[in-house]
């Protein structure tokens, strides 16, 4: 049983979480640093609690912080969202050691789940293919080189301890290899405090597909169908959509099944998501799993009816799965843009400042995940994110015709956002057809994607 | 030294109501001073402002701490000293309403898991009002007591 849930994290999925926990009748308390005072999950909040500074290693980094405020406001259960801590096994360690529950997987199965080399090796053992790549992570220069030429050139170097699309290289030759891989080692040891690194095969025009899991503490492992983020830039993701255009129907189904039954078998719990690349032979190989709640999660809401934080939220409780693989449904097609305090006209520079007007676009199958106000000050210190707008069709073709008006009636000024972007992006034929590959966005000009867009009332 | 009597009653004729009038003004529960070795010391009747000391299990809901404090004539000689962590607060011995505190001290520690985290004063003065109590659990940044400085008022 969970009373009473401390939210240790900010923004949209604050103000997620707070109202999965609502639905629950479960307490919850929004830890918030100095900069977030006036956020909108503060304000909704019965209860919040101030946990340091705007400097994110003294606030929503900090596990003693964090666990300290969880124990001030008689919390049994802390809710890490994602990024931040939600990951840190540690965290989770030393959260269960003063009697707290941590909403996600236990501090055990995220070790065994923390490099993502092992997770490779471990996955491949349990039937997912994957992609062809160094046999863990590479010990120096000379080992990648090796691992590199059995592969074939272009190879993409990745931080075992990464991710997010963050701690990646690709290398395009022996020489690019000798230039680079000390630097990408310092990198992924600045950034995740772990060097290591492992190679894999880049392929270039390849789909991201992912597949949302869950798995209860006896083992239950079920699927909630998949997502595909193609729409990136720089490898971060932009727009999300279910199902992929990228499988057909039967590749689908198998390999959905197989991959719930590859992680349930491999020991992970709690949520999580595999994430695959979907190669020129259309078929999908696996590269990273996630062991948290994503930011693109209400797709498979919207597509399932499945309310994925709730389910996290009792699954980490103890209860057994509340459903059957049957049971899981699903119906029609979803799409969400993430709304981000970026300018796409900029190199997309971050944006920090008040929000002057804030109006939300609405109307059927539209949601909007926001924690967003009028007279908000966007703080400069965090991640740039928004709002997620999300829109659900019976077919693609009519969730991107509800996208297009719903993305004509945001209205956010104050500081530049990607929406025109998006409203471009809706126009090309690549988005239209479904044919979008990860690197596609880096290769075609912005510029040419924001003549696309239509133009809003001025 | 023994004290002169007549001194002493000169002293108090011209010193009270300055004193007492200081009271009114500041809302301090006390203020005490030295003048050629003897020492005074006025303490005014609860005046039914609530002294934080409030045994709630939660801590404070968000919000700014400072809106909190009573306006008063004297604000700007009273500050607030702030817990500079998130868990729960024990106040150093001398932190009662009247004490006094010196610039830079120990005033209280903050209990992160068994780590105490401390609190200094950045102001010297006496302590005009708690707002919480020791064993209370507290928030980042949430204001413990005020400190009014009363320099001017020791001659």
């Amino acid at each position: 049983m969970i009373k009473r849930v401390l939210i240790a994290n900010r923004g949209e999925i604050a103000l997620r979480i707070l109202r999965a926990c609502r639905q629950l009748g479960i307490e919850a308390v929004v830890a918030y640093s100095e900069a977030d005072r006036e956020s909108r999950a503060v304000l909704v909040a019965d209860e919040a609690i101030c946990i340091g500074p705007a400097d994110a290693k003294r606030s929503y980094l900090s596990a003693p912080a964090v666990i300290s405020a969880a124990l001030a406001t008689g919390c049994d259960a802390i809710h890490p969202g994602y990024g931040f801590l939600s990951e840190n096994a540690a965290f989770a360690e030393a959260a269960a050691a003063h009697g707290i529950t941590f909403i996600g997987p236990s501090a055990e199965v995220l070790e065994r789940f923390e490099s993502k080399a092992a997770v490779r090796a471990l996955l491949a053992k349990h039937g997912l293919p994957t992609i062809p790549g160094s046999d863990g992570v590479v010990a120096d220069e000379a080992a990648a080189a090796k691992a590199a030429e059995k592969i074939g050139y272009p190879v993409i170097l990745k931080a075992s301890a990464g991710g997010g699309g963050r701690g990646m290289r690709v290398i395009q030759s022996a020489d690019d290899l000798t230039q680079l891989f000390s630097l990408c080692t310092q990198e992924a040891q600045a950034a995740f405090g772990d060097g290591s690194l492992y190679i894999e095969k880049y392929l270039i025009d390849t789909h991201h597909v992912e597949v949302q899991i869950a798995v209860d503490k006896s083992g239950t492992a079920l699927h909630f169908g998949e997502r595909d983020c193609s729409v990136q830039r720089r490898h971060q993701k932009l727009v999300e959509e279910s199902p992929s255009t990228a499988l057909t129907p039967k590749v689908r189904e198998e390999f959905l099944v197989r991959a719930a039954k590859a992680i349930g078998a491999a020991g992970y719990r709690n949520l999580g998501t595999l994430e695959f690349l979907v190669g020129p032979d259309g078929k999908p190989y696996f590269i990273e799993i996630n062991c948290r709640i994503q930011v693109e999660h209400p797709v498979t809401e919207m597509v399932t009816g499945v309310d994925l934080v709730a389910l996290q939220i009792r699954l980490a409780a103890g209860e057994l799965m509340p459903m059957t693989q049957a049971e899981v449904e699903r119906r029609g097609h979803a799409i969400e843009f993430r709304l981000t305090a970026e300018d796409p006209a900029m190199e997309f520079r971050p944006q920090a400042g008040e929000i002057t007007t804030f109006r939300s676009p609405s109307g059927p199958w539209v949601r909007f995940d926001s924690h967003l106000y009028a007279g908000y000050e966007v703080p400069p210190y965090y991640d740039s994110l928004l709002a997620k707008l999300i829109v659900w069709g019976n077919t693609r073709e009519e969730a991107i015709a509800r996208s297009r008006a719903a993305l004509l009636e945001v209205e956010i000024d104050g500081v530049a956002t990607t929406r025109d972007f998006f409203l471009g992006r809706l126009e090309t034929p690549s988005f239209l057809n479904g044919t979008a590959t990860t690197g596609m966005l880096d290769a075609i000009g912005t510029a040419d994607i924001l003549a696309a867009a239509p133009k809003a009332r001025a | 030294m023994p004290h002169n009597t007549e001194r002493l009653g000169d002293l108090l004729d011209s010193l009270l109501p300055v004193l007492v009038e200081r009271l009114h003004e500041t809302g301090l529960g006390e203020i005490e001073i030295e003048r050629d070795g003897a020492i005074v010391r006025v303490r005014a009747e609860d005046r039914g402002a609530p002294i934080a000391s409030t045994p709630a299990p939660a801590a404070p809901r968000g919000g700014t701490p400072a809106a909190a404090a009573a306006p008063s004539v004297a604000d700007d000689r009273r500050h607030p000293v702030r817990s500079t962590a998130v868990g729960f607060v024990k106040l150093a011995p001398d932190i009662h309403v009247g004490g006094k505190v010196a610039k830079g001290s120990l005033v209280a520690t903050v209990d992160v898991l068994g780590v105490a985290v401390e609190v200094r004063a950045d102001h010297g003065g006496i302590v005009a009002k708690l707002r919480c109590a020791t064993g209370d659990p507290v928030e980042y940044g949430q204001e413990l007591f005020l400190v009014e400085s009363v320099g001017e008022v020791k001659a």
